[in-house]
């Protein structure tokens, strides 16, 4: 089987969600990848697993648009079994566009594929995996922020440039404007790390507990819906069915009972760890590490721990 | 000095919701007869006028491009549908149905009526009203989403994940509504997403809102339609539950876990319906004239199921869907003066046609959207006066089976204010002479005037195993529903009042939407509000706030409830 993966990239280094899909690919068989840019050609990603490194380097491909994207990857898909993507707003796009343009079958949000090509997809609020498959080739995959981790392999690849040649309709879109959001530390969907805050906390006040300890860890800071709700975190924080999913290598839960609607966006994450005055709180029967006790107490005393070990 | 909720009225006016169109006219959307909500009486009525207008083909032109549109709230027809519900064929059957044909599950064929005590059933003989024999037994639900279609092969246009928030009146005349505007942030905001309202403008426009219905209830206020006696209302709150072995025939219970006495004002009573082989719809229905601040129906429907009559039949089952809904149970007295007012008309459960002792309302929705079709589809031929054709539908509904059904069982609900055994021998009086024999026009007071009174209820509700009983947020997450969050805030309430108004809503929500916020330090609270969790029912409406329709596509995603 031979796939090519989509690989994103910001500011010359590449995002790492894509190197996970890169290496899950490789992990299957031979995986190829293709950076699309300008000033591209110095990002190297043979040490991530790629085999072939296409390149489309162009001034022309500096803005994060999709549908030149399209042009670059729909000459090469059809060499291939299958197109990988991690999800983002611009591979969300450029999959639906690629999916238009070659008429071929997109199967999105998937936490896992197989060799022989059966995708796995969490159905009715992540309560279950569904199998699903592709009825024709190439196949393309969008997959969940977070479902792999990138892997270092250390080998070299192939760099092949890419002749470039857009649709008229492909630079019919300028952009206009790119801003970003400012904010300390990583971004909830991005950090390995989240420390959430729920009512327990007892305050607004009382999210520094949170923050100090997400700083000390080098991590996020979330926030349950209830918290949200009332007004003691912004939205862009919550964790939830109706906020953010995410799947960090450690969560830390404070004063969190663990609502399912909580649950169903935290649940895929490494480690889970509790700290709740309540024995009976539901988050404890899926925590990998529970503390019965007073997050007021405790958190302090974890968080100067953790900064102690650091130095 | 006892404390009532409708002292603290919430900060909502009808007339905010009633104005002309704001669109310039070549962008409003134009229909011939649109109809709001897309449940039994809804689109009863949108099939109906696809089989006139198919059987007189020369009148069609009269009611433009779009002779039939249909607005719903939810994600589809059907999503916000529950009941329980044995269905009388009646309706359905007149509409042109075989029942073999429906999406049911199966006739009833054998029924048994329990008194409970805390560890007893005594079986009794069915009521005359609650004897069941040629009813059928439906998930509403997935009967909306079977008609939906039928409604659509007829012609209808369905418009769904839209909500209708105001009502276009000009010079006195309904002339369409205005849906909600989309992707408004918590205070109103627009987003990246917004999307503001359309005016969709119609020569008739039917309001088959269901219970509760925003613009049923603006119409009624503008109008000045409201009836002699005041709305009141129930609550219903079910579960589906798969189970081992079937339930052979259905079941209704009274008494336990409501308590008899007078003074608790609990009227209610539950049932237990087959649906199929393997599955099964329990729930429990709560009159909302009760007064105890701790009463809360999803806790009494948790507390039903721990009965051992009760829990042997879900025993190695597991709960597949969960539910709540308000049911208007004022019957006749309550009915509005008119069901009409120039260029409307109103069905089904938003005007109160139900029978709480038959514990029916579907039939009688889905033929006063029969009626109002016949009657849209009058007004709009040659040489018809709209005025006349739309008196026309309320005199159908009053002569025809729906006036007579409700009018012999008039007083029977109000009665069982006097307690359990007082009303139950009075209902059985009423019911033996059709009506005859009735004790003096009973009043009812609005359920939100009720005295609160708190009794340490709530200690005597089971805490949630995860098996057999189960907490409100885990029972939301069951209803599909995933509102988006950063919405404005729907429900109207006044946020500081005495705490036990707070507590009455708190625990009267099956959804979990209040929370106590802080102590005001003069027996008053603030109450928190988690909108988003909101299934709908419209309970709080019925006891002190007011429920407006969320952005479209909000709230639950009901499938076989």
């Amino acid at each position: 089987m031979s796939v090519l993966v989509f690989v994103e990239h910001h500011d010359g280094a590449p995002q790492k969600g894509s190197l996970g899909v890169l290496a899950k690919a490789a992990s299957l068989g031979d995986a190829d990848a293709v950076l699309v840019g300008s000033g591209v050609s110095s990002i190297d990603l043979g040490k991530y697993g790629a085999k072939t490194v296409h390149v489309a380097d162009d001034a022309a491909l500096e803005a994060p648009l999709p549908q030149p994207r399209v042009d670059v990857i729909a000459k090469l898909a059809p060499n291939y079994d299958a197109v990988f993507f991690a999800n983002s707003v611009l591979a969300a796009d450029v999959a639906a566009g690629l999916a238009a343009r070659l008429d071929a079958g997109l199967n999105w949000d998937l936490v896992d594929v197989t060799a022989d090509f059966v995708g796995k997809r969490p159905a009715l609020q992540d309560t279950v995996l569904v199998d699903v498959g592709w009825t024709s080739t190439p196949r393309l995959a969008l997959f969940r922020s977070g479902s792999f981790d990138a892997q270092e392999t250390g080998g070299t690849a192939n760099v092949q440039p890419v002749d470039i040649a857009l649709e008229d309709f492909s630079t019919e879109a300028r952009m206009v404007e790119q801003a970003h959001a400012e904010a300390s530390g990583p971004s909830i969907e991005d950090a390995d790390v989240i420390v959430a805050g729920g009512r327990g906390l007892g305050s607004p006040e009382n999210f520094s507990l949170a923050e100090e300890l997400a700083r000390a860890l080098g991590g996020a800071v979330g926030a349950t819906r209830a918290v949200v709700d009332a007004g003691w975190y912004p939205y862009s924080a919550q964790i939830g069915q109706t906020g953010k999913t995410v799947s960090p290598k450690l969560y830390v839960a404070l004063g969190i009972s663990g609502a399912i609607q909580h649950k169903v966006g935290m649940q895929s994450s490494n480690v889970i760890v509790a700290i709740n005055k309540d024995p009976n709180a539901p988050i404890f029967e899926f925590s990998d590490l529970g503390v019965v006790g007073d997050v007021h107490e405790i958190v302090p005393k974890l968080t100067e721990l953790v900064n102690q070990r650091k130095h | 000095m006892s404390v009532r909720a409708s002292d603290y009225p919430p900060p909502f006016s009808a007339n905010d919701y009633v104005g002309e169109p704001t669109d310039p006219v070549d962008e409003r959307i134009d229909v011939g007869v649109l109809i709001v909500g897309g449940g039994p009486a809804g689109l009863a009525c949108a099939i109906r006028l696809g089989q006139l207008i198919a059987e007189h083909p020369e009148a069609a032109e009269r009611f433009g491009d779009v002779p039939v549109a249909l607005v719903e709230k939810g994600k589809q027809p059907g999503s916000h549908l529950l009941s329980g519900a044995v269905v009388n064929p009646r309706a359905l059957r007149r509409l042109g149905y075989r029942m073999e044909d429906l999406p049911s599950y199966g006739e009833v064929h054998g029924e048994a009526v329990y008194v409970l005590t805390r560890r007893n059933a005594l079986r009794i003989p069915p009521p005359p009203t609650m004897r069941n024999h040629g009813n059928w037994v439906f998930s509403v639900s997935r009967l909306g989403r079977w008609l939906a279609e039928r409604a659509e092969e007829g012609g209808a246009t369905i418009l769904p994940e839209t909500a209708a928030e105001k009502l276009l009146v000009s010079h006195g005349r309904v002339v369409g509504i205005r849906t909600g505007d989309k992707g408004r942030g918590r205070d109103g905001e627009p987003l990246a997403n917004f999307e503001p309202g359309s005016d969709i403008v119609a020569k008739v426009t039917v309001l088959a809102e269901g219970t509760q219905g925003h613009l049923t209830g603006v119409a009624l206020d503008h109008f000045g339609l409201r009836g002699d006696e005041p709305q009141v209302w129930e609550l219903g709150v079910k579960e589906v539950w798969k189970v081992p072995r079937p339930l052979k025939s259905i079941v209704h219970t009274m008494g336990w876990p409501l308590r008899t006495a007078a003074k608790y004002r609990e009227f209610g009573g539950s049932f237990v319906y087959p649906m199929g082989d393997d599955t099964l719809t329990i729930g429990m229905v709560v009159g909302l004239d009760y007064r105890d601040a701790e009463l809360s129906v999803h806790d009494v429907l948790q507390e039903l199921k721990t009965h051992p009559k009760i829990r042997k039949m879900l025993e190695g089952g597991e709960r597949i869907a969960w539910g709540a809904k308000t049911i208007p149970s004022g019957g006749w007295n309550s009915l509005p003066t008119k069901l009409y007012a120039p260029g409307l008309l109103m069905c089904g459960d938003g005007v109160g046609l139900v029978s709480i002792p038959t514990l029916k309302g579907v039939h009688y929705a889905i033929e006063s959207g029969r009626l109002a079709a016949e009657s849209a589809f009058a007004s709009l031929q040659r040489g018809a006066t709209p005025a006349v054709s739309l008196a026309e539908y309320d005199d159908a509904i009053r002569s025809g089976f729906i006036g007579k059904d409700l009018y012999e069982v008039r007083d029977m609900r109000q009665v069982f204010g006097r307690g359990f055994f007082v009303g139950g021998a009075l209902a059985s009086a009423m019911t033996i002479s059709k009506g005859r024999v009735a004790p003096g026009r009973m009043h009812a007071e609005p359920d939100a005037e009720q005295p609160l009174l708190e009794s340490n209820r709530a200690s005597g509700y089971p805490g949630p195993d995860g098996t057999l009983t189960f907490d409100k947020l885990s029972s939301v997450f069951l209803s599909g529903n995933k509102t988006r969050d950063d919405q404005p805030n729907h429900i109207r309430i006044e946020r500081r009042v005495p705490r036990e108004v707070a507590e009455m809503w708190i625990n009267l929500c099956p959804a979990q939407v209040y929370e106590l916020g802080t102590e005001g330090g003069d027996g008053t609270v603030t109450v928190q509000v988690a909108p988003s969790n909101c299934v709908q029912c419209g309970a709080i409406t019925a006891k002190g706030g007011r429920l407006t329709p969320p952005e479209g596509g909000s709230g639950p995603e009901y499938t076989v409830t």
